[in-house]
């Protein structure tokens, strides 16, 4: 998907099957190519916080606009790195309690007013819908929606009404996980598809191309 | 030992093998099917083409480079159907590791295509860290969040960006990902900001979405490569999606083959154990 | 203090963003405070992403000096962290290849490299995938015969050849698997878990905000 002159697809061609090897068993070109993913990776980051933190939301500001106050949470950062100091690791907390805190207050509205209530409203289905489909339909949605919710709820011994329901909401689990492994499969097999078909469609064929 | 039990231990490898020879087979002996569009495309894809010309959309690219086979070719044909409409294009990621990147390749590619100018058509705006706060704060003040796009450049030099303050100059949001910040967009935006959202996501989560799109928190939903290749049937532009969805079918079958297989093994297997 | 003040810090950082939504203070003195607090948080959560590459450079700075096993594939990661970093933080202007544009060294070693194998590393998912069904999905009891089935039907669906056939079978068939199983069944399942999930994550948010929770916050 992501080709260009020959001398690149070579490069990808050769770290494509170096990762592929794997699947015969663990070897030197895997490892080698393992090793290299792993820096780049990790390489990929500095180059990135640089640019985006470090330049555009502290230095530009600072220096094009006198936004002196972002001193603070550029201190707050810098303070995240006395985590590798044994005698000073404390001090970290204060930078990672901000970021926590602000997340947590950010989560507890949204996950009450984005998730837990518009999901429970629209399962506020009339049971006596338009006609039998609607009202089967209803029916499957309600169910799958209590039965899945008892059968995770673990402060109560699952026996009587509660077992029934549970066992039910198995039913309905099975049948989503069922569902989900189908898509994963398609997830799974269209990644595949990428790398086999760059290497058809740009090794393979782009390099006989150069003999036409 | 029985045919029964050679095919129960059969070597991991030899499913390999079946599986590459599944994948590689419909590249050397090309064949197209008819890919049917389900409604949740459908939905997305109307919704898009309901905004009047010139909307304002956010197109972001949440997605690894490990899923580009089926992410990317919802980025394209959303991207072929936004300019198509004259729409400004307004990109950013949440994804760290290649997201910036990708969201650069990808628009710059599509923009010249389509003849659109940077600044005025379209604006990257990159990544930010804690992806909570940033969606979050995108509500209050996008320049506050990002004071440059992408390549550093101050937002109020961008002509595009004088009339894009927050969500409320936002008319549509296009989420393209492979993680869970699909759930974020909508709990955080769609449900503080009201914003509508679509989203076209790996396959992997695509199940989850089903809920949203019931709740009429999430406006249509392309689920993998089957939701690209759709997506790309609407927009008229088959590309890697569709051409992905032969070997798809092959691959497909080969797994349930497989099972059954498996399955077969497993029940005579029993039965003989039963007998003894 | 060396738990107190970080549990006031988190504590008045969460309580903001809880008031603000609550009082709609947009262009109010809190709204400007919300607006600055999220700032801040995207550039020290900037910061955060650069602890891992500190840890990765100091695990295989010590395996290299120490030769422990495997210690030349380490000086490769190390080698590779720093070939990636070096150039993206010099400025474009000193050469082309500097920086993070097209054309720079770090576009390139992303793009031409670490995207091949990254792409690669879940491609292999695909083999263990059709592996892992041959042996291990088996129609042992009514619950996994169910999920078996379920599975069949929606891979059968979701390929263009698989459709052609339901549709062969019945033209409604494709409609139904959408409408039961999808929106139906599956949607209810998850809706449940979405729900459960939610309820966790607002019961965590406020663990953490009033100081009940504190692990985040590491030993010591």
């Amino acid at each position: 998907m992501v080709a260009s002159g020959l001398f690149e697809v070579w490069i990808g061609a050769f770290f494509t099957l170096a990762i592929f090897s794997f699947l015969y068993k663990d070897n030197p070109f895997y490892k080698f190519a393992e090793h290299i993913f792993a820096g780049l990776s990790a390489g990929y980051y500095i180059g990135l916080i640089w640019k985006s933190v470090i330049i555009q939301q502290l230095w530009i500001p600072i220096t094009n606009k006198g936004e002196w106050s972002l001193i603070i949470p550029g201190l707050l950062g810098m303070l995240m790195f006395a985590r590798f100091f044994r005698k000073f690791s404390y001090i970290s907390r204060i930078s990672l309690a901000f970021v926590m805190g602000n997340t947590a207050g950010i989560f507890l509205v949204s996950q009450l007013h984005g998730l837990v209530l518009p999901q429970t409203q629209s399962t506020m289905l009339s049971l006596t819908g338009d006609g039998f489909v609607e009202t089967l339909f209803a029916l499957i949605v309600v169910i799958g929606v209590v039965s899945t919710l008892i059968y995770f709820y673990f402060s109560k011994e699952h026996t009587g009404v509660l077992g029934v329901t549970a066992k039910v909401g198995i039913w309905f689990i099975m049948i989503s996980f069922g569902a989900h492994f189908g898509f994963t499969v398609m997830g799974r097999i269209s990644l595949l598809i990428g790398r086999v078909y760059f290497l058809y469609n740009d090794w393979i064929l782009g390099t006989l191309a150069m003999f036409d | 030992m029985s045919i029964w039990d050679k095919i129960g231990r059969l070597d991991r490898r030899w499913i390999y093998l079946l599986v590459a020879i599944a994948v590689v087979l419909p590249l050397i002996v090309p064949a197209s099917f008819r890919v049917y569009v389900g409604p949740e495309a459908q939905q997305l894809f109307d919704a898009v083409e309901a905004l009047p010309d010139s909307s304002v959309v956010l197109l972001t690219f949440d997605y690894y480079p490990s899923t580009l086979a089926e992410t990317e070719p919802m980025s394209v044909a959303a991207l072929h159907h936004l300019f198509r409409k004259n729409c400004k294009v307004l990109t950013l990621t949440t994804v760290p590791l290649g997201g910036p990147s990708i969201a650069e390749r990808v628009t710059r590619k599509m923009a010249k295509k389509y003849n659109k100018m940077y600044g005025t058509d379209y604006v990257n705006l990159g990544f930010k860290a804690n992806y909570v706060a940033v969606l979050k704060g995108l509500g209050s003040s996008v320049e506050s969040i990002y004071p440059t796009d992408n390549s550093g450049t101050p937002l109020a030099e961008l002509p595009m960006m004088a009339d894009i303050q927050n969500y409320g100059d936002v008319d549509f949001i296009f989420v393209v990902s492979d993680n869970g910040i699909v759930e974020n967009w909508i709990s955080i935006v769609n449900a503080q900001y009201g914003t509508p959202i679509g989203a076209g996501v790996a396959a992997v989560m695509a199940p989850k979405f089903y809920a949203f799109i019931a709740s009429g928190q999430m406006t249509g939903l392309l689920g993998g490569m089957k939701g690209a290749a759709e997506y790309e049937i609407l927009v008229g532009e088959e590309d890697m999606a569709l051409k992905g969805m032969a070997m798809q079918s092959l691959v497909h079958l080969l797994i349930i083959g497989l099972v059954i297989l498996g399955n077969v093994g497993f029940f005579l297997g029993r039965k003989k154990e039963e007998g003894i | 203090m060396r738990s107190v003040l970080p549990i006031i810090v988190a504590f008045l950082s969460g309580f903001i963003m809880i008031a603000s939504f609550f009082f709609n203070a947009d262009r109010s003195f809190l709204g400007k405070l919300e607006e600055d607090l999220l700032t801040w948080v995207t550039i020290v959560g900037g910061f955060t992403l650069l602890l891992g590459v500190v840890s990765i450079t100091r695990v295989n700075f010590n395996a290299v000096k120490q030769k422990k096993e495997d210690w030349f594939y380490k000086l490769l990661t190390l080698i590779a962290i720093y070939v990636m970093a070096v150039p993206a933080i010099l400025p474009s202007s000193w050469s082309p290849l500097f920086g993070d544009e097209a054309g720079s060294i770090y576009d390139w070693l992303f793009t031409y490299v670490d995207t091949p194998m990254m792409g690669t590393m879940f491609a292999m998912l695909a083999f263990y995938i059709a592996s892992a069904a041959y042996r291990a999905f088996r129609a042992r009891n009514p619950e996994a015969t169910l999920l078996l089935m379920t599975a069949t039907l929606v891979m059968l669906w979701r390929i263009p050849m698989g459709e052609a056939f339901l549709r062969e079978i019945s033209i409604h068939l494709p409609d139904y698997i959408n409408t039961f199983i999808m929106k139906g069944a599956t949607m209810a399942v998850q809706r449940g878990i979405i729900i459960g999930a939610a309820l966790g994550g607002a019961s965590m948010s406020l663990r953490i905000l009033l100081g009940i929770e504190r692990t985040y916050m590491g030993k010591g």
